[in-house]
């Protein structure tokens, strides 16, 4: 295989798998390794197979631009979908990351729960509420089916207001919570 | 049997934590190494390697640097060269500068004080040689 043609192959391979950026950002990322490859080969004792050799496999360095690109994009975004993408992505890479993505799908089910409760309420009243028996809460939330008739209800309609202040506020919390850690794990992700 | 198969993680630690260690320093290098004026990525890499003992896999630059290009601490301008392709030079901006400066100062009240806390350990050291 020519020279010429190792360069035309790696090129292409990174090309490919950087397709999620744009024509204009792939193109100006594939023009700067591609003068990278060419500038280093130049220099005394080098070869393309070295040259390429030391920049790794086109898959791994794509991969370093696209991770940063789904970083940077999701520590800027508000969009659950978005920002689970990220936090799934991180949670591959490091252990600070499976956190992240555990505390993520914990505050989104949670906020989400208290935001359905609320909705519930207004829709059923008669399944939704925390329920006490004995001094105690037997039942708390929207249920299909009846709780215990010993049990009473005790929270009636500011059940409603309630479960939006409390879904909202944790949503909002782990919406900061991924951002944040998003941030600081683009200050790590950088590789030797 | 459980001794000798921790022994081998116990070595490779001090290699992952100074690996840890330059890869929390490689944005702050990359950013250091254009204080000076304009360089394009390959001539980065050199910098680094003479200046410092940051001896980079040579993929992690260029990611590297494009992130800190969208985060606007640089700014880059592609150049017609001698060698027949263009090169693309970065330089950084206003706020490049003022960020590097912080990390400068950061880096050297860290590090001193690190230092002086280390200073008995060293000396510890060398009285032994």
């Amino acid at each position: 295989m020519t020279a010429e043609t190792q360069i035309d192959n790696y090129l292409t391979a990174l090309r490919l798998h950087l397709s999620p950026l744009t024509i204009a950002e792939r193109e100006e990322i594939v023009r700067e390794i591609n003068a990278h490859i060419r500038d280093s080969a130049d220099l005394p004792g080098a070869s393309v197979e070295s040259v390429l050799a030391r920049l790794g496999p086109a898959e791994a360095l794509a991969a370093q631009y696209r991770d940063g690109l789904l970083i940077r994009q999701a520590s800027r975004s508000l969009s659950p979908l978005v920002l689970l993408r990220a936090s799934l992505r991180l949670a591959t890479k490091s252990v600070f990351g499976i956190f992240v993505l555990f505390c993520s799908v914990f505050g989104y089910s949670f906020g989400a729960g208290f935001v359905v409760v609320a909705l519930s309420k207004a829709i059923c009243p008669a399944h939704t509420g925390v329920w006490v028996q004995d001094g105690q809460v037997v039942s708390a939330g929207a249920f299909i089916y009846g709780v215990s008739p010993m049990a009473h209800e005790v929270l009636g309609l500011w059940i409603i207001p309630l479960g939006l202040i409390a879904g909202s506020f944790t949503l909002l919390m782990t919406t900061f919570l991924i951002r944040t850690s998003l941030r600081v794990s683009q200050r790590l992700q950088s590789r030797l | 049997m459980a001794i000798k198969r921790a022994q081998p993680a116990q070595d490779d630690q001090p290699d992952r934590w100074e690996a840890q260690l330059r890869k929390g320093a490689l944005e702050m290098a990359a950013l250091a190494s254009l204080w000076q004026g304009r360089l394009y990525g390959l001539e980065i890499i050199r910098f680094l390697e003479s200046h410092s003992q940051l001896a980079l896999a040579e993929g992690t630059i260029y990611p590297i640097l494009n992130r800190l290009k969208a985060e606007g601490l640089l700014t880059s301008e592609w150049v017609e060269a001698d060698a027949g392709h263009p090169r693309k030079y970065y330089s950084l901006t206003a706020s490049g500068r003022q960020r590097l400066r912080q990390m400068a100062e950061a880096w050297t009240n860290f590090s001193g004080g690190l230092s002086r806390l280390l200073e008995p350990v060293l000396d510890t050291k060398e009285n032994r040689q």
